[in-house]
């Protein structure tokens, strides 16, 4: 094993720095490309980085499957796709240069056709990792249809590296669509604008974003398919007299793509992101709610269930993750810096839930040594 | 006509086989007790004691299995599953959950030292938010009563597994059902929002709700496809979609299965997501003829049937690419269906396909692996040779589209050894399965089938770790123990659903 020792490159590598952890009693702290450390609390661990595991395992686009190491950059995965027309169907966010899979897994991050297309967790087929037993497992495989023993894969995605460290995912793919276009819709009023969205993500369309732009009070509808078929259905889209104008090919792409990537919600000295999901009826009235609270930025996507907000600091947190609640919403609270102390960054769960956490955690992580503290002040309780 | 002395041939030989569980005396001792308890929170007429009457309970569909519960419990809502599992708990007497009885891997067999808690009384529809786009009900609600309860509204439920007249969507839930259009429209895991579920100690949890987020890890994950091991489902709250605009089907004939697997694989590569794809080897073909003649032509090796759905616009330009990528293909005759009926009637021969083997067979057994589309050649040729090697007919029908091969093994149960051949050729089958980067079940779920078989794809330390999760979940082993998790971690022969003629326990539900 020597030779792994000093080259974090391969799964037994991280198999032998888990070991080793486990027998110091030693937290780990799990990063790859640090795009994303603005989510989730302060770890207290030894930073443990990933990200030389990399590297496509393999990619059939037949199958429309690919497996990859975790420290492999998204980048590069998504070049490769492309390159066979294919795409990952849950359109994650990058959040800057270095993002890697193993990151978007661990944060289940998905963009705007999550309500259409699902979220990454509905795109993992199988994952490898080191579990805090100190041994290297499979679950899962890499087929779509499967039920052969507890689905552990999901588990993993948005678990922030809690239950374990990946060393290998099995994510589905998908072919990409021939052609987008955007209809953008002025004029509309926040309600409006619900009313509207609403609507049309209950027709029977290949509508596969609906965000609301509060900067432009404009509704953006992506349609994708074949050249012909997109045009009739944008071209269905009922106007009202309102204003419009259709974003095609590129000018589409880039829209999409900034507001997945966030580069229109850019919080001011003072002020911080919070991210809000929850059923979409509620998502205008939480935000109604939130101007209280200082609001001063925000935007709708995932056909309303999802609501991009800025802050002041200074805002209570504990109040901010109440009025979600009262929406039937979950909040998450970006960290001022990332890496940084982010005491409730998530909206904690029932008490039910909790548990079912922790049992989960205990199963996986015994010793709980896997970035302890992560989501909720009380994964620290170690066993 | 008698076939009791086959079945308790069978029920032996099991026995022998699938290390059915003991049940254990101190647990039939307390029999009295755990009745007299149950009588203090549930109502005479939500038990079910007797022996003639436990009898509809001692099976589910895969019926070569069966053993009688102590009894059966009726809970009406969650309170009483929960007073239920505490006091099992507190008895240390283990519980089945029960939906339809419709699973085809033996997830809901009794256990004679335990209770088997039904959700039949659990079938209300409790919330439909058409704006939010889902639909909360109760357990015992069947699939098809999900989608036709929305229906007015323009609405249906994706999942849409065979049994879906019959089958309850807490079993769905248990099993991560599947259907036709999972390729397009993913399985039950991808169609859920929330969930109540109640935890072995009797604990009531609401999980997730009507966004598309849960707070924590994801425990619907984690539960959609458990089979019981881990929560007993008290309501579930569910996505729903708007109806398509048009749906066409398309059949195409191949001279080979190589042949009309590369087609599938040349679909793929176009870009297109058909929402059903489905092959049928020539033996299928010839036996749905002769049963219900849905007018596919005889005398081919291969029949393709694909279905595209979505807006007019789109599926209107859809079928004229595909048509043209069959014929490139080498498709013979291609037949569109110019209408509903049409349309349904190509479905029907592919629906009616299990009952066919029924008819040219005295017993069938259904296989469920799920492989890499590219490897159907390959493990079709050598089902092939297996079939010649045991001496046994194999018919093949797949859902080309994810994966999902289901091998109907035909054999004669009158025939001293069928039985056996069949079973080993049925794990001969799985175990190739696992070999060329597949899984042992698609969507029927281990169940007690194929439990023994899971050490041919998870190693000792994989297991180790699931098993882990149900010991934290539900450290007492009350809830379903002995299924999904092999009792000898090597990998063995096992693994059966059998149907005998005129022995199916749902002889009406459609298997595809």
């Amino acid at each position: 094993m020597g030779e792994f020792t000093n080259a974090m490159d391969s799964a037994l590598a991280v198999q032998e720095r888990v070991r080793e952890a486990l027998a110091a009693d030693e937290p780990l702290d799990i990063y790859a490309g640090s795009t994303k450390g603005e989510l989730g609390r302060q770890v207290r661990g030894t930073p443990f980085d990933v990200s030389r595991v990399e590297g496509v395992v393999s990619y059939e686009p037949g199958e429309l499957i690919l497996v990859a190491r975790p420290g492999t950059a998204l980048r590069e995965v998504e070049g490769m796709l492309a390159s066979e027309n294919q795409y990952f169907a849950f359109e994650p966010p990058a959040w800057g240069e270095g993002a890697t899979i193993g990151g978007t897994v661990a944060c289940n991050l998905s963009g705007s056709r999550r309500f259409k297309m699902g979220a990454l967790r509905d795109h993992i087929l199988g994952i490898e990792m080191v579990d805090g037993s100190g041994e290297l497992i499979r679950a899962g495989g890499k087929v779509v249809k499967n039920v052969t023993g507890y689905d552990l894969s999901k588990a993993l995605a948005g678990s922030f590296g809690i239950l374990g460290a990946l060393t290998e995912v099995c994510l589905k793919v998908w072919p990409r669509p021939e052609t987008e276009q955007t209809l953008k819709v002025y004029g509309l009023k926040p309600p409006e604008a619900l009313v509207r969205i609403l609507d049309w993500a209950a027709r029977p369309l290949e509508i596969t974003g609906l965000a609301y732009d509060s900067r432009a009070s404009a509704l953006l509808a992506r349609v994708e398919g074949p050249a012909p078929a997109v045009l009739q259905q944008i071209e269905a889209l009922p106007l009202d007299g309102l204003e419009a104008e259709v974003l095609e090919g590129k000018a589409s792409q880039d829209f999409w793509r900034q507001w997945r990537e966030l580069e229109w919600l850019v919080p001011k000295a003072g002020e911080q992101r919070w991210r809000f999901s929850g059923p979409p009826t509620r998502m205008v009235r939480l935000m109604e709610a939130l101007k209280a609270e200082g609001l001063s930025q925000w935007g709708l996507d995932w056909a309303g269930g999802l609501l991009w907000a800025v802050l002041p600091v200074a805002t209570g947190v504990g109040l901010v993750h109440r009025t979600a609640v009262r929406h039937q919403a979950l909040a998450w609270r970006f960290a001022a810096q990332a890496g940084g102390r982010n005491e409730e960054a998530f909206t904690p769960p029932n008490a039910g839930v909790f548990r079912m956490n922790q049992m989960l955690k205990k199963a996986m992580d015994p010793k709980g040594i896997f970035n302890p503290g992560k989501m909720y002040a009380l994964d620290e309780v170690r066993a | 006509m008698s076939w009791g002395w086959i079945e308790a041939l069978t029920f032996y030989v099991n026995k022998a086989y699938m290390n059915l569980p003991e049940p254990v005396p101190e647990r039939l001792a307390r029999r009295g007790e755990l009745l007299k308890k149950l009588r203090e929170v549930l109502r005479e007429n939500q038990l079910v004691h007797s022996d003639e009457d436990l009898v509809a309970y001692e099976c589910d569909a895969l019926s070569a299995y069966r053993q009688r519960p102590m009894l059966v419990a009726l809970p009406e809502d969650t309170l009483e599953v929960a007073a239920v599992l505490k006091i099992c708990s507190a008895l240390d007497i283990p519980i089945v959950p029960w939906g339809a009885g419709t699973g085809l891997s033996g997830g809901a067999l009794p256990r004679p030292d335990g209770v088997v808690l039904s959700t039949a009384r659990m079938r209300e529809i409790l919330d439909i938010d058409v704006e939010n786009r889902t639909i909360t009900v109760q357990p015992g609600v069947t699939n098809k009563a999900v989608s036709e309860a929305v229906a007015g509204q323009g609405f249906y439920y994706a999942p849409d597994p065979s049994s879906q007249i019959a089958c309850s969507i807490g079993g769905n839930i248990a099993e991560n059902s599947g259907g036709v259009h999972c390729l397009k429209y993913g399985t039950t895991t991808n169609n859920l929002l929330g969930l109540e579920v109640v935890l072995a100690d009797g604990e009531v949890v609401r999980i997730g709700g009507k966004g598309m987020d849960q707070a924590g890890c994801d425990l619907l994950g984690l539960l959609t496809g458990s089979e019981g091991l881990l929560a007993v489902t008290t309501e579930a709250t569910l996505r729903i979609l708007p109806q398509p605009e048009l749906a066409r089907a398309m059949m195409a004939v191949f001279n080979s299965i190589e042949q009309a697997g590369q087609a599938v694989a040349e679909v793929i590569a176009a870009g297109m997501v058909p929402a059903g794809m489905e092959i049928m080897d020539r033996l299928s073909i010839e036996a749905v003829e002769s049963f219900i003649g849905a007018g596919y032509p005889l005398g081919v090796e291969a029949l393709l049937l694909v279905e595209l759905d979505g807006p007019r616009s789109e599926v209107e330009h859809q079928i004229e690419i595909l048509k043209n990528l069959l014929q490139k293909g080498g498709a013979g005759e291609i037949r569109v269906a110019q209408n509903e009926v049409e349309r349904l009637k190509l479905w029907a021969g592919r629906k009616a396909a299990f009952p066919a083997m029924g008819r040219i067979s005295p017993d069938y057994y259904c296989m469920d692996g799920t492989i890499p589309r590219g490897q159907l050649p390959f493990v079709l040729k050598c089902i092939g040779e297996f079939s010649e090697h045991f001496g046994l007919a194999v018919a093949n029908v797949f859902h080309a589209g994810d994966g999902n091969l289901h091998p109907l093994v035909l054999y004669d149960s009158n025939r001293e050894g069928d039985l056996e051949k069949a079973e080993e050729l049925g794990a001969e089958i799985l175990k190739l399965c696992v070999s060329v980067g597949g899984v042992l079940s698609g969507e029927h779920g281990i169940g007690i089938e194929k439990r023994d078989l899971m050490p041919c794809m998870f190693k000792d330390v994989d297991l180790d770790t699931q098993e882990r999760i149900k010991d934290s979940f539900d450290s007492g082993q009350i809830l379903n123990p002995g299924k999904v998790f092999p009792v000898l971690r090597r990998c063995v022969e096992g693994g059966a659903m059998h149907v005998h003629a005129g022995d199916e326990k749902f002889p009406d539900l459609e298997l595809f």
